[in-house]
């Protein structure tokens, strides 16, 4: 069976990406599996309140450990890291993991051989039941990198809890930005429906996104969200949706509803209610 | 005697809490200060302002070159990479693809020395001016992954003025977050009263109290939404500097490319008291 894999994104964050998520998620045509993969502020859970089910580390790329005790304190780790990762203090070299890329060329440099690469936890992966399907979500360690690894991961592991459950889409929430993260959520979806609102920022972010889509070979689509709070706004998106080429699947007017419901960790559904149907035909059609 | 220049970093777990809002905020309200928009991958802060860019340089990272003639194939490079971004195919040289990271280890590995390194454009750094008002902006080419050079750059440009700083940072709590605050004397963080403000606000000031930053928080659209901010901030000993209002001419007039506090006085004010109480915090 094919499974299809919808990606919502963003570029900018704060548009309502996972609010909208958790809503496309509860009105579903058919049978379906959840993915977050904003690993660094993982927040659909929130919403759909997954019981956990499966807890597993997150280990990253090996990052580099200094042993001190052999530490000679030449500083040639330091010149040769180009990440800045690497800063002496006391006179032995300390490795700063938030910046390790995890490249080994202070190994190489190392007249005494004292650094190591070494396994390095990252994080921690879930696997949730929700009430619309089974749901694999992570937590980046705060500070952590790595994060575009751990989004290909939440993905592989959301794939293959469909496939077992011959479940036909994957529902992804995605990062905001362009970086590695954002790549490694777009990469091989199927579709990426962009949410965005009408400001010149949303605007300016959108427009980047699907460009990235673009380059990656995922076909995007938009959602346009808070429509009403700027009339010109609005007709600038419709507009540069038209120019690139973009479906607009639906324009959702700012509904203070939504943000009570989320505020009370409720799916916004009734709110959103009118809008998740034609989203939904709308997908199925593209 | 001239005090040292303060370098204030405005940042937020969750995107769209109004960071930019702060950070435009500041630069239209207290007098002289110098902005740097290291959002790098979704860089808005200009826009809000209405700055144009008056120059703008490239960032590059180090790309590998193989030089065919001198490689004999031993495949040291490709087997020392650790991202996969040297692949042989047939009988060539070794080709680089985008997962380089430009760490340099194949060229240090190689034993013809038959490697050497070009810069890579990943993206530019942009001076942004708007009347006496004045921005370095960072901008990730799209399609590169790896947003540190670019906001380093941008970082490094700005601090060189020895200026009173404004940095508009990057949203989460990953290296492009770590990156952009660890310069600053003071950390504002911007939130919203719900649960995903809440939970994101916690992960950020997890990384910041691990940085030993002196941080403030501000509570934007603080009407909507009821979450506990106060009693978590208050758990990392970090005060609430300001409580702001949602209001629908504040949305309207963002939309349109306003900063808020071009618009609304209890914005104005809350700029000139954050401020202040950055400049308490770091002693000046």
């Amino acid at each position: 069976m094919k499974i299809r894999e919808i990606t919502v994104v963003s570029g900018k964050g704060g548009t309502g990406k996972t609010s909208i998520t958790a809503a496309l998620a509860a009105s579903a045509p058919g049978g379906l599996a959840l993915c977050d993969a904003d690993v660094d502020a993982p927040d659909l859970e929130i919403l759909l309140h997954p019981e956990p089910r499966e807890e597993h580390a997150f280990i990253g790329m090996d990052t580099a450990g200094v042993d001190s005790q052999r530490c000679i304190g030449c500083g040639r780790c330091r010149d040769v890291c180009r990440f800045d990762a690497i800063r002496m203090e006391g006179g032995k070299a300390r490795v700063d993991k938030t910046f390790c890329e995890g490249c080994a060329a202070c190994t190489l440099v190392c007249p005494v051989g004292c650094i190591a690469m070494e396994e390095t936890r990252q994080g921690t992966w879930f696997v949730g039941e929700t009430g619309f399907g089974p749901m694999v979500h992570a937590r980046l360690n705060p500070g952590g990198e790595n994060s575009g690894m751990l989004v290909q991961l939440v993905r592989k592991e959301a794939r293959r809890v469909a496939e077992s459950r011959g479940l036909g889409t994957i529902l992804t929430d995605g990062p905001p930005g362009i970086a590695c993260p954002a790549i490694s959520a777009v990469t091989g979806a199927d579709t990426a429906l962009i949410i965005t609102e009408p400001t010149i920022s949303g605007e300016h972010d959108l427009l980047r996104v699907a460009e990235l889509c673009r380059r990656f070979g995922t076909k995007a689509a938009v959602v346009l969200n808070k429509a009403d709070l700027s009339a010109q706004g609005a007709e600038r998106i419709k507009e540069a949706c038209r120019k690139e080429g973009l479906p607009l699947l639906a324009s959702i007017p700012f509904i203070p509803g939504v943000v009570h419901a989320v505020s009370q960790a409720r799916i916004p559904l009734a709110e959103l209610e009118e809008f998740l149907g034609p989203t939904w035909d709308r997908l199925k059609g593209l | 005697m001239a005090e040292r220049p303060l370098t204030v970093a405005v940042a937020s777990g969750k995107g769209g809490t109004g960071k930019s809002c702060v950070a435009a905020s500041l630069l239209v309200t207290v007098p002289g200060l110098l902005g740097a928009d290291v959002d790098v991958e979704e860089p808005n802060l200009a826009l809000l302002l209405g700055a144009e860019a008056i120059s703008s340089s490239l960032v590059e990272i180090p790309w590998p070159v193989i030089d065919d003639a001198l490689c004999d194939r031993c495949g040291e490079c490709v087997k020392n990479c650790r991202f996969g971004a040297l692949l042989m195919f047939g009988g060539g040289a070794p080709v680089p693809n985008d997962l380089c990271h430009g760490c340099g280890v194949c060229s240090m590995v190689c034993p013809r020395k038959a490697i050497t390194e070009v810069g890579r454009p990943v993206g530019e750094v942009r001076l942004c001016r708007r009347g006496d008002l004045r921005l370095y902006e960072g901008r990730l080419h799209v399609g590169m992954p790896n947003p540190v050079p670019v906001i380093d750059a941008a970082l490094r440009a700005a601090l060189a003025e020895g200026r009173d700083l404004v940095i508009d940072s990057p949203p989460g709590t990953s290296c492009p977050m770590v990156s952009a605050v660890r310069e600053a004397d003071v950390v504002v963080l911007v939130t919203e009263p719900t649960p995903f403000g809440y939970a994101d606000l916690d992960l950020a000031l997890q990384v910041i109290r691990e940085l030993g930053k002196p941080a403030m928080a501000v509570v934007n659209r603080c009407d909507l939404g009821d979450a506990d901010i106060e009693g978590l901030t208050e758990r990392y000993g970090v005060p609430v500097a300001a409580r702001l209002p949602f209001s629908r001419a504040v949305a309207e007039s963002y939309a349109a490319g306003n900063p808020p506090a071009a618009t609304d006085a209890l914005w104005r004010d809350a700029m000139v008291t954050l401020w202040e109480r950055a400049k308490e915090m770091a002693g000046r």
